[in-house]
């Protein structure tokens, strides 16, 4: 089937991310299993599944947050731009500040908006002067299309903001450090429809830059959203594909099942 | 494509309303054409009557049909087998509402050609095709109701028998209308309902493609066979 939303972009086709036998085992549970999957440039894909089918643990894989279970074991290799993340060179926060990571609920620092966003570049050293780190705090305010909300109380705590707005404030703050990977594990399921629908137009907005990695819930919004989608049963990756011919024509019965909603 | 129950149950219950519903057109159709066919070959023009206002019912059917399936779309926003369910009942209603069409239109010619004289075997022969065609339409919605690919293929083979039995009527009208310019107007009566029998086995072979899409997600890619059709130079 011929993706006509891809073809609206200029280039697609290189793989960002790519995964090949992944496990991943919590203790002597066997989490993940055989995970091969290749991660485009901007690109937006969404991994679907039942609960507790290992989308979330292979989310945090990419980032190595995983590597904060202690319990957590992962095998296997997954490469950014063809080098190997778990490599013991790779330091995790330098990782981190490429493969962002925007959770469920919105978790602002309890400092202002400003700070909320200022502090990756900070940290990382990213910016040389306050003028230059003011200029990236608006431009991912406004990239958030969080901006105009919240341009006259940059000083504000960040969590004062409603539930979508700091959701949004999350987001800008991921997109501080110019990550290239951004990996969002359910970003709207504590969000109302519109909140919903903002965010979803500025994860489109956002693959322009980066590729988007979205854990959720709402098979309409994978739908909405993606142009590839993984489906995840039981541990094992049981289908990656074109959004569209996933939707429309799953080539298997348990992804038909799922997101038909059977009972598989 | 599965056919185990949705969680929600409802779904499955609008699902399966819709396709009752085409079924019901499909009876109606079929019973229309054979009755059709039967008031031509026996001149009965009470009975014409009532196939040409039964249609009604069957547009009606369609529009209700239709509605339902928006409905559905709105709030069940189907997906996979259940979108290409939702969409093959719309479109197959819309061939019926075609099919029912044409054999209104039947009806209203063999009200008129009741008042001229007999054009010898034609009116038997338009039964026999129309019966053809019937079971045909019968086969292509027995097909989607077990999504039964084999049946549909023999569907879109079957339809050139059809084509033939129009190509030979074509040429037994033309020797009547040669023969004496008389039946000139019986003939092309004639002619205009076995061209519309003919269009019911078109929409027959739609109707099992579309069974095809339905349970494969792909429509046949390879050719139907054709007969070699009226050509112009017979003319």
């Amino acid at each position: 089937m011929k993706d006509i939303r891809l073809e609206r972009d200029v280039q697609t086709e290189t793989n960002k991310i790519e995964a090949r036998k992944v496990q991943v085992y919590y203790g002597t549970n066997h989490a993940l299993k055989d995970v091969d999957v290749d991660i485009l440039d901007k690109t937006v894909t969404a991994f679907i599944g039942p609960s507790g089918c290992g989308k979330s643990t292979f989310l945090r894989c990419l980032n190595r947050m995983n590597d904060t279970v202690a319990s957590a074991r992962v095998e296997g290799m997954i490469t950014l731009e063809g080098e190997n993340i778990y490599d013991p060179r790779v330091d995790p926060v330098q990782l981190r500040a490429k493969i962002g990571m925007v959770f469920q609920k919105p978790n602002p620092f309890p400092k202002s908006i400003y700070d909320n966003v200022a502090y990756g570049p900070k940290i990382h050293g990213l910016t040389r002067n306050k003028a230059e780190l003011d200029e990236v705090v608006e431009a991912c305010l406004r990239k958030a299309a969080l901006w105009n909300e919240v341009k006259d109380r940059l000083q504000s705590p960040g969590t004062g903001l409603s539930g979508g707005q700091q959701q949004r404030l999350c987001i800008a703050r991921a997109i501080a450090t110019s990550p290239e990977v951004l990996l969002m594990d359910e970003p709207c399921s504590a969000l109302d429809p519109i909140a919903t629908a903002q965010v979803e137009e500025l994860i489109d907005e956002l693959r322009s830059q980066f590729s988007v990695v979205i854990v959720t819930h709402s098979m309409q919004q994978a739908a909405r959203v993606s142009q590839r989608t993984a489906f995840f049963h039981l541990g094992y990756l049981v289908e990656y594909g074109e959004t569209g011919a996933i939707f429309t024509n799953p080539k298997d019965p348990r992804t038909e099942s799922y997101i038909t909603g059977r009972i598989g | 494509m599965t056919t185990d129950r949705h969680i929600a149950s409802a779904f499955d219950r609008d699902l399966e309303g819709v396709q009752a519903l085409v079924l019901k057109m499909a009876g109606l159709v079929e019973a229309a054409l054979a009755d059709a066919a039967t008031a031509l070959e026996t001149r009965d023009e009470a009975m014409a009557e009532r196939v040409r206002e039964g249609d009604t019912a069957i547009d009606a059917l369609e529009e209700q049909v239709n509605t339902e399936c928006i409905r559905l779309i709105a709030i069940r926003a189907p997906t996979a087998g259940d979108l290409r369910t939702v969409l093959t009942v719309m479109k197959i209603a819309g061939s019926l509402e075609r099919c029912g069409d044409y054999a209104k239109n039947l009806a209203k010619r063999s009200i008129v050609l009741a008042q001229m004289h007999t054009i010898e075997g034609a009116a038997g022969s338009i039964r026999r095709m129309a019966r053809q065609v019937s079971l045909l339409l019968k086969d292509a919605l027995d097909a989607f109701i077990s999504r039964d690919v084999d049946l549909a293929q023999a569907v879109r083979q079957q339809d050139r028998d059809i084509d033939q039995m129009y190509s030979a009527l074509f040429r037994e009208f033309l020797t009547h209308m040669m023969e004496d310019p008389r039946n000139i107007t019986a003939c092309m009566h004639l002619h205009f309902i076995a061209k519309n029998i003919e269009r019911v086995g078109d929409h027959a072979t739609t109707i099992a493609e579309q069974v095809i899409y339905l349970a494969t997600g792909d429509l046949p890619r390879d050719p139907r066979p054709k007969s070699e059709s009226v050509t112009m130079g017979n003319v």
